[in-house]
């Protein structure tokens, strides 16, 4: 079996006496989707943060293509993160800038690409995810659907090995749900690794290669979507399931 | 009446010098605060909590001394004690410009703690050091914000710079004083001189107004509800 393109160790995270999240582990293969589910509180979202570490993790370390992250150096911090796409619930797109320039910024702040070069780049990832003909619009003139879909292009124009998705759809109406997933499909089926949090668990048993639960800050049962979702072993894993399916529909 | 008419008009080319040197002390007083502002509030807020202590005394200290005693304390006092050799104008405009970028601080300070914490991690997530976040992603919309703040302090530094009469620097209400005790017509001569500040006053916010309404980001409103 290949080397894992992105291994993270016992990584835990305190906020003064509360451990918010106690040694999870994980190995994500490339192409692999791994779904985190759980309630909230349960330290899924710490979790993200601490992979790219806009969260600094008290303990653990995480590899990417078999090379340890030195966080602490920030030039190695600066041009990992630009390996790690971010998918945000609330999409954080930069208020002042269209979508377009949204897009386009961290290619001409970071990888230092010329303007006109990454505009190109950045018209290419908004057509990837059909809002070409919104390019000018700016955040307040976009709906929450398109502006995830903007998100998420922003996030592709960068190269990303993996992306983190924290619960993408969780703040939209339900019929715009359809247009992010569907986008989040595509790049599936186009081999992004990616580690997504959801409650969305007919989307996740469709696609997930694995699903992890986690509780109280511990990864308590992983497995792929049929094990989990109709046969867990763990009695927690199973109320959480039956009740997130009342609540999102059947699978 | 018509003497005091005549009275204004006769001192009218020379109050009008007058507002010109004014402006001068109060854009360039501004200037200085909006650079010395914008490092200092970016500080106070994203910096080691040692700097954020020393800004903090440094707002006090500005913010807390009447602009009088801070006028005759670096003009009288530092100047001679040092023996250096600046003039009334030049310690004005200084003077102003540190009191302002106290002020101005707090103002881009606040701004700033506006944000949605959310930009400045999508900045980072997406690989910026935190210097390119705040003046790519951060400023951009704090300076905008700071805009009716900045309004306000224009209109305080306008009728503060007055003060600097007290240096005789040549504004507009020294001149207006020196016409008035010359010629005993402090009526029309002061009220000439409240006048043009409230111009002054009004170019000035009007000019920040447009200002905000063209650097306005499309989707939202500067007009309130």
């Amino acid at each position: 079996m290949a080397a894992p393109i992105l291994r993270i160790e016992n990584v835990s995270k305190r906020y003064g006496k509360k451990d918010v999240l106690k040694g999870a582990s994980l190995d994500v293969n490339k192409g692999d989707l791994k779904i985190l589910i759980g309630p909230s509180g349960a330290g899924k979202s710490t979790l993200l943060q601490c992979i790219n570490f806009l969260v600094k993790p008290d303990e653990g370390r995480i590899w990417l293509d078999g090379q340890e992250v030195r966080y602490a150096h920030k030039r190695d911090l600066y041009a990992y993160r630009q390996k790690v796409g971010m998918i945000f619930q609330d999409f954080n797109l930069f208020d002042h800038l269209n979508a377009l320039e949204n897009v386009r910024i961290g290619m001409v702040k970071v990888r230092g690409m010329g303007k006109a070069e990454a505009g190109e780049r950045a018209v290419m990832e908004l057509e990837r995810v059909g809002l070409k003909d919104h390019m000018q619009k700016y955040p307040a003139q976009l709906s929450g659907g398109q502006k995830q879909r903007v998100s998420i292009a922003r996030a592709l124009a960068m190269d990303p090995r993996v992306m983190l998705l924290d619960e993408p759809t969780s703040a939209l109406d339900p019929e715009l749900i359809g247009e992010v997933h569907a986008v989040i499909r595509d790049l599936g089926n186009n081999g992004m690794t990616m580690i997504m949090a959801t409650h969305q668990i007919s989307f996740a048993s469709s696609l997930a290669s694995e699903i992890i639960f986690m509780e109280d800050g511990r990864i308590l049962e992983r497995g792929t979507p049929d094990n989990i979702f109709n046969h867990a072993e763990n009695a927690r894993t199973r109320e959480f399931c039956s009740k997130i399916t009342e609540l999102y529909g059947e699978r | 009446m018509p003497e005091s008419l005549i009275a204004i008009g006769d001192a009218l080319p020379y109050l009008l010098r007058g507002s010109l040197v004014t402006l001068v002390v109060v854009v360039g007083a501004m200037g200085l605060g909006l650079v010395l502002g914008v490092p200092l509030a970016v500080g106070q807020v994203y910096g080691h909590p040692a700097l954020r202590r020393v800004i903090a005394v440094y707002v006090w200290f500005f913010r807390g001394i009447p602009l009088l005693v801070l006028l005759f304390l670096f003009y009288f006092g530092l100047c001679t004690a040092l023996d250096i050799n600046l003039s009334a104008f030049t310690v004005a405009i200084i003077v102003l410009g540190l009191i302002s970028s106290a002020y101005q601080s707090q103002i881009f300070r606040g701004a700033i703690l506006s944000l949605p914490e959310g930009q400045f991690k999508a900045a980072r997530a997406l690989g910026m050091s935190d210097l390119k976040a705040i003046s790519a992603i951060i400023l951009p919309q704090a300076l905008r914000l700071s805009i009716p703040g900045w309004s306000n302090e224009y209109s305080i530094l306008l009728k503060d710079s007055a003060v600097t009469y007290a240096l005789g620097v040549a504004e507009i209400m020294a001149r207006a004083h020196f016409v008035a005790t010359r010629t005993y017509q402090q009526l029309p001569l002061y009220f000439a001189a409240g006048v043009i500040f409230l111009i002054l006053t009004w170019v000035g916010t009007k000019g920040l107004r447009l200002l905000e309404e063209k650097v306005r980001i499309p989707g939202y409103s500067t007009h309130g509800l």
